[in-house]
């Protein structure tokens, strides 16, 4: 057995333990009150012994795992079995209730506990058989009674088996997240190490020139690329099911011109909005490219608020002159504008060009609704 | 020129940063590669800078930065960080740092980046500016208690436009402001944010119970 299930079986046990002391309490306080209905003294003093000094017993027995054997279930069982069997001898054959009554409960919910399902029905159609069995009449209560005890049995086994299962699905849950942490600790150490390589080789090929420089350009390129992926995996980064991070999205836009700020955050957002995002700021920056130069700066600086977010892609080229944006309109050649401006409005947001002495930006707000936090 | 300290536990890239401040007429006092030679060689030597990478051996960068701040608080510290895990970039600059530079960054920014730190001049990139613009915007759409400072609304414009990449110069001109004043909003931008740092740290003590006695 594993140790989650012993644990599980040890917990039931201790709790059992409490119900068999409560039981006990109830059925010697029964056997005094009623000490005339037995056939002689003597004998209720035996059973009241009995009952008292097995509970102890079992007590003491079931508390370590080592000790919870057949031998231990089945006497268990079968001293609850003779109790129920001397009934007829001590109280006279017209009894009505039998000596240990509801102590009988401890010795079946043992075999429940430790033989799940199957023990407990079987110890609770025992118990239920020898009761009726003794019987020379039966109501509506003690035929009850009985039920009650072949139907707890069962249940009780049931759930036993049940959390059992759950603590082993859980122990296994949690040696999982341990080896991914431990997975994610090893990974960030290994992405360090190129990081640095990477970043080194980029700094000592610009400074070299020639063929050194364009290495060191390829180093740069992978440095931001994975730096990007870092950011996106970072702990507690992972989004809620059906979401995506767009900060990490838009983090991947960065390229050796581009610079891509946000919260340290993830932004969460449903995946249809976020992807529309990024791909409005992608078409600005092809923009930028085309209007600016190839090797033109620019800025993407995204902002997370309650309510909605804002992504503004800034560059610091000359400015896009009123003149010229109302002739490309006339000639029919805003399409890039008008495809972000489309992508933005239809996730009910708004688009705006600003223009000026420091450049060209585009400032993109989008509501989040229905997204939490 | 001033007295710096480099502390990182790659060998190469520390004798790089080294051998380029030198040769910028720096005076390198102390070079440490693990957070424990760092506490102990600021103590012996003093620096007035710390050029720190913040992926050291224990204690971490953050950690460093707290305890040198703590035994000479004017000591200006600049994080080069290779990974830029940002909440470690955010928590260092939270526990003190004045400055922050990818590695990938070239020597003559980093040289400019040591220079400014070194005359007292935060060294926001566009990256850190988004950060702390988060960490504000965060905390003031979750924050009930309100002790935390927030910004005024000419400092989170400032912020912005650093972020969005405008230089002080390009941002004074924009708002009509001179090059001073943007500095001195910049500098108040991180004296809040290191508030935030020591609001959240009293709050910690208190529900720990460590304020009593």
């Amino acid at each position: 057995m594993s140790s989650a299930a012993i644990e599980v079986e040890s917990r039931l046990f201790r709790a059992l333990a409490v119900l068999r002391v409560v039981v006990l309490v109830n059925a010697v306080g029964l056997t005094v009150y009623r000490f005339d209905n037995f056939v002689s003294p003597a004998a209720a003093l035996v059973c009241i012994l009995v009952m008292v000094g097995w509970t102890a017993f079992a007590v003491w027995a079931y508390a370590a795992p080592g000790r919870r054997t057949a031998v231990l279930v089945g006497a268990d069982l079968a001293i609850a079995l003779g109790l129920l069997l001397v009934t007829p001898l001590v109280k006279g054959p017209g009894f009505q209730a039998s000596v240990p009554g509801f102590w009988v409960s401890g010795a079946l919910l043992a075999c429940a506990i430790h033989y799940r399902w199957i023990g407990g029905l079987l110890a609770g159609l025992a118990l239920a058989a020898v009761d009726l069995g003794l019987r020379q009449e039966i109501d509506q209560s003690i035929y009850g009674n009985a039920f009650l005890l072949v139907i707890g049995g069962g249940v009780v086994g049931y759930m036993c088996e049940s959390v059992q299962r759950m603590a082993l699905e859980r122990d296994e849950a949690e040696r999982a997240a341990a080896r991914a942490e431990e997975r994610a600790r090893l990974a960030r150490a290994v992405h360090d190490g190129v990081l640095q390589v990477l970043a080194l080789v980029q700094r000592r090929g610009g400074e070299l020139g020639g063929d050194a420089a364009e290495l060191g350009r390829l180093a740069g390129e992978q440095e931001r690329g994975l730096r990007a992926l870092i950011r996106g995996e970072q702990s507690g980064r992972g989004p809620a099911a059906g979401l995506v991070d767009l900060a990490a999205a838009l983090a991947e836009l960065e390229t050796g011109t581009v610079t891509v700020s946000g919260p340290a955050t993830a932004v969460e957002m449903p995946a249809r909005p976020a992807e529309e995002i990024v791909a409005a700021t992608r078409a600005a920056l092809d923009n930028v490219r085309r209007h600016v130069g190839e090797d033109a700066r620019a800025w993407v600086l995204l902002q997370a608020f309650p309510d909605h977010v804002e992504v503004s892609v800034r560059d610091d080229g000359p400015g896009i002159s009123e003149g010229r944006i109302i002739e490309a309109g006339a000639q029919g050649r805003l399409g890039i504008s008008e495809s972000i401006r489309g992508r933005i409005e239809d996730l009910g947001g708004k688009a705006e060009l600003i223009t000026g002495a420091t450049g060209t930006e585009w400032e993109l707000t989008v509501p989040r609704t229905g997204v939490n936090g | 020129m001033s007295r710096v300290m480099v502390v990182d536990d790659h060998p190469m890239w520390r004798d790089a940063v080294e051998r380029d401040l030198v040769a910028a007429g720096f005076d390198v006092v102390a070079a440490a590669s693990t957070g424990r030679e760092a506490i102990t060689r600021f103590a012996a030597t003093r620096p007035e800078v710390v050029v720190l990478d913040l992926h050291i051996p224990e204690p971490d960068g953050v950690q460093v930065t707290t305890e040198i701040i703590a035994l000479r608080p004017a000591t200006k510290v600049l994080i080069l960080s290779a990974s830029g895990e940002q909440n470690d970039v955010l928590a260092a600059v939270k526990a003190g740092a004045t400055g922050y530079l990818v590695k990938s960054a070239s020597r003559d920014e980093l040289l400019d980046a040591v220079r400014r730190v070194a005359a007292g001049d935060p060294v926001f990139t566009p990256g850190l500016a988004g950060l702390v613009l988060g960490e504000f915007q965060h905390s003031a759409a979750t924050e009930v208690r309100g002790d935390k400072p927030t910004l005024t609304d000419r400092e989170t414009e400032i912020l912005k436009l650093v972020a969005k990449g405008l230089s002080y110069r390009q941002i004074a001109e924009r708002l009509v402001l001179s090059h001073r004043t943007v500095q001195n909003h910049v500098q108040n931008i991180l004296r809040k944010l290191q508030m935030h740092n020591r609001v959240e740290l009293t709050r910690y003590a208190i529900e720990q119970g460590l304020d009593g006695d």
